[in-house]
């Protein structure tokens, strides 16, 4: 179990790293692409079974491919992406000016870590007849919600992206 | 071996966040800076799924559930945008996305 | 007789005054209102104080000693009381009459002189403001008070005088007199803030004043009474402060014969004899009065030996009567002194309003060298002018040579007398000046022919009247050696002063001197003006001429200095310090903000960056503080 944990939290890292260093906008698309995979991984080692799917199907299948879709149909190329000379010196101005903040998540998270053991679930934790139960018992207005945020994003991204010819 | 504890996720998240707001901060290429804020969001989803996970309750999975539909919906949103943005402008380098600067004089 | 009724006598000229003002903007904006209506309620408004004055004075000659009327209490502070007070006592009902029935005559003259003028109105809303003002400072029961109608008359003398303002010097001269007016008001402020802070507590009416004006120190008298003198000076227009009066010739001649005859100046007089109880302490101060009087007397009258307007001569003349005036009240004879008071507002006012008979007649010529030979042309005018001209020259049995002989008489008594050698010189001179007036402007040869304006009914009636009392004024104050009562030393009983002892030979003899001294100057009048050959050129030069040059010589002095002065502190204070201070720390906040402002920079990395940097920082400060 930890072997797969490790080697999953590894292989996320790496991706994310790759995301945020390469030059080439295809290439860190790819590393976000393992890194997606990896968190897919951990949840399914998390017992949130549906979450897992869901993760590889919307995150992996949609949302890259759309990204992956629109670098190409602007016809992005190595010579477009902009000359950044300074990167790796803002990312370790970044990486230190952060450390604070993660420093007190970590503790906060720290201290709530000994409310108990992690909890003996049962088989069904995480799959997806549990998860709906709950998603229409208590959660239906924030369903409701969501459905009309994907319905006006959806409109919202036909009217921004459309030419502007129309007079 | 290291026991993996509630803890390791957490710390995982963590680092995850941090390198997207690196990865925010440091980028000019408007791709990569999105890519970077959807690891964030990532990140968050990582730590909610493991307090859910620790806690028993259902509640973190379903929350993460409506992040990530809502990812999706900026996905759509942003990408737009940037499409509309590159026509205008002809170039996907963030800094040259300042028409709301301050001009010279007050 | 109602003590309340003496506030009506200062309420109904006030009204009237706002009543017209308001009738005056109604018929400019909205539609014309006739003149006759303005002239109803302006001359009904000195009447019917005259009437009310009269009123008191019968009832103070049936044995009533004082009217006091208080109605209300204007400033109670900490135990200092001031009231609004009016008193009716037998000086101040004295000027009441004798001010509002001048006042009746020379606004009954002003309805013919105005007629016409587009500013009618106007001109009788501030003449009756003027005679609220004059009333209300000569019944005031208290300096304060005395002090508003004071300023009040100050403010009616700058408005008439700019009266003709479309005409720049009218209002510099209009101006002149307002600022010569307010450095004698500074010297009257601070007479009356020493007295107050002195004995005020007590009370600061008059009648508490006399009491216990004792108490204060003999120094701090001297430093009131010159201070309150030096108000009276400006006022009065004596030296140093007379600069003013020639030159608010530029007004109307009613104006110039209400005003600057008969009542403002005199009303530096009426205030040393309403102190007479805090001069009384200090005779010294008293003889330095009277010699400012004098040598006022003197120098004017050496200035108008040779002045051309005929206004300008009358204005000169009424600074040199007012020095005997103070001659006698700085010497303690405060009755004699109001005696010529009232004899010289009745010839004075009646020289000046037959002046202004003689120049509107001439369609409007001031200079006495171009006139001549009027006699035959307006006989009436001619007639009036020499009752004046005698009786300001002393000429028994006028009224002008009761009044000054006894002010002669009075310097002569004290012993002073260079007072009364200077007041004698002057007496000849006055007869010379004024008789050269007459004879150039109504006898002569070879003057030239002109067509005549006529003169309105209303401006000769009154002046009738006024010869008339030119005439035989005098005799109210008969003196007692000739059998006579002298009525007025008898009215003004409190205020006369030591009794004169004088052997009857001696009185006699001082008489005819006096006497002589103005058939000296009348004959030399006589001889150098009465042929006066009008073809020979008229020399305007000169050191008498240019008034000894004073003018100038206060503007290079004092008025440039001053105006130095603003201008230092406009240009290098006010700009070039106070504002560039102020600029400077504005436009610092102003850089301030373009510099904030460029944070904006619409680059949003920066903006995430400074996310961030808020965020560590934040994160920083709670671990900090947690500890944990």
């Amino acid at each position: 179990m930890d072997i797969i944990f490790l080697v999953l939290a590894l292989l996320a890292l790496f991706g994310a790293t790759s995301t945020i260093m390469f030059s080439n906008t295809v290439h860190s698309a790819l590393g976000f692409v393992v890194t997606v995979l990896a968190l897919a991984g951990l949840y399914a080692l998390l017992n949130a079974t549906f979450l897992f799917m869901v993760q590889i199907i919307v995150y992996a299948g949609a949302i890259i491919a759309l990204l992956l879709f629109v670098i190409m149909f602007l016809n992005i190329q190595q010579s477009h992406a902009p000359k950044e000379p300074n990167k790796y010196l803002l990312m370790l101005v970044s990486a230190i000016v952060i450390v604070p903040f993660d420093y007190l998540l970590f503790k906060a998270f720290y201290s709530i870590s000994f409310a108990g053991d992690a909890n003996i679930t049962t088989k069904d934790f995480g799959n997806i007849k549990m998860l709906g139960n709950e998603l229409f018992k208590n959660w239906i207005l924030p369903f409701e919600a969501i459905s009309l945020l994907l319905l006006v994003a959806l409109i919202g991204a036909v009217v921004l992206a459309r030419k502007k010819e129309r007079a | 071996m290291i026991e993996v504890s509630f803890m390791s996720y957490i710390l995982l998240a963590i680092m995850l966040f941090s390198i997207g707001i690196v990865g925010v901060i440091s980028r000019k290429n408007i791709f990569i800076i999105y890519m970077s804020l959807e690891l964030m969001l990532n990140s968050i989803n990582l730590i909610l799924v493991a307090l859910s996970r620790y806690f028993g309750s259902m509640d973190g999975q379903i929350i993460a559930m409506m992040v990530m539909a809502i990812a999706a919906a900026e996905a759509v949103v942003f990408l737009s945008l940037i499409v509309s943005l590159y026509r205008l402008k002809h170039s996907i380098n963030i800094d040259d996305y300042n028409s709301l600067k301050q001009k010279g004089t007050l | 007789m109602s003590s309340n009724f003496l506030s009506w006598i200062v309420l109904i000229p006030l009204f009237s005054s706002i009543l017209l003002g308001a009738m005056y903007l109604y018929s400019i904006s909205v539609k014309k209102i006739a003149d006759k209506y303005f002239t109803f309620f302006a001359l009904l408004a000195p009447m019917a104080s005259f009437f009310i004055g009269f009123l008191f004075f019968l009832g103070l000659l049936n044995g009533d000693s004082e009217y006091m009327y208080e109605p209300y209490t204007w400033l109670g502070v900490n135990g200092y009381i001031i009231s609004m007070g009016f008193l009716g006592d037998k000086l101040s009902i004295f000027m009441v009459l004798f001010v509002t029935f001048i006042g009746s005559m020379i606004h009954i003259y002003a309805s013919g002189y105005m007629k016409g003028d587009d500013g009618y109105g106007k001109f009788f809303s501030y003449f009756n403001l003027f005679m609220a003002s004059m009333l209300l400072l000569v019944l005031a029961n208290s300096p304060i008070i005395m002090f508003i109608g004071w300023e009040g008359v100050g403010l009616c003398s700058y408005l008439l005088i700019g009266f003709y303002f479309s005409e720049p010097l009218n209002v510099v001269a209009g101006n002149k007199a307002f600022l010569a007016n307010r450095v004698g008001d500074l010297g009257f402020l601070v007479g009356i803030v020493y007295l107050f802070f002195y004995v005020g507590k007590l009370g600061f009416d008059y009648g508490a004043l006399e009491d216990y004006v004792s108490i204060v120190p003999n120094h701090i008298l001297v430093i009131i009474g010159v201070s309150l003198f030096i108000g009276a000076m400006g006022k009065s227009a004596q030296i140093p402060l007379y600069v003013w009066l020639p030159d608010a010739m530029a007004g109307p001649t009613p104006v110039s014969a209400l005003i600057h005859a008969a009542t403002m100046v005199t009303a530096g007089v009426y205030m040393v004899a309403r102190f007479h109880f805090l001069y009384d302490l200090i005779p010294n101060v008293g003889v330095f009065i009277a010699y400012i009087g004098a040598f006022s007397s003197l120098f004017a009258a050496i200035i108008a030996m040779k002045q051309t307007d005929i206004k300008k001569i009358l204005a000169y003349s009424t600074i040199s009567q007012l020095g005997y005036m103070f001659v006698a009240v700085g010497l303690g004879a405060y009755s004699t002194g109001l005696f010529h008071v009232f004899t010289h507002a009745f010839f004075k006012a009646l020289l000046f309003m037959g002046a202004g008979a003689v120049i509107i007649a001439l369609h409007h010529e001031q200079n006495i060298f171009k006139m001549g030979g009027l006699r035959k042309k307006i006989p009436l005018i001619y007639s009036v002018m020499l009752v004046g001209t005698l009786a300001i020259s002393g000429i028994p049995p006028f009224s002008g040579f009761f009044s000054k002989d006894e002010i002669l008489l009075k310097a002569y008594n004290h012993n002073e007398y260079l007072i009364y050698g200077i007041g004698l010189f002057t007496a000849g001179l006055t007869a010379y000046y004024m008789f050269r007036l007459f004879f150039v402007t109504f006898e002569g040869k070879n003057y030239k022919e002109r067509k005549m304006q006529h003169v309105s009914w209303s401006m000769k009636a009154p002046l009738v009247v006024l010869a008339i009392g030119a005439a035989f004024a005098g005799f109210i104050g008969y003196p007692k050696i000739f059998g006579g009562a002298n009525l007025i030393d008898n009215w003004l009983e409190a205020w006369s002063g030591t009794p004169t002892h004088i052997e009857f030979s001696a009185d006699i003899m001082l008489m005819s001197v006096s006497v002589l001294a103005g058939l000296i100057g009348i004959s030399v009048a006589y001889f150098k003006f009465f042929k006066y050959d009008f073809n020979q050129d008229i020399k305007e030069s000169g050191l008498v001429y240019n008034k000894f040059y004073i003018d100038e010589i206060i503007d290079f002095l004092i008025v440039r200095r001053i105006r130095d002065l603003s201008t230092f502190v406009a240009v290098v204070i006010d700009d070039g310090i106070i504002d560039k201070t102020v600029m400077s720390l504005s436009n610092g906040f102003i850089n301030l903000g373009r510099r904030v402002g460029r944070m904006q920079s619409a680059n949003t990395r920066a903006y995430a960056f400074f996310m961030l940097v808020g965020l560590s920082s934040f994160s920083i400060y709670l671990i900090l503080k947690l500890g944990k």
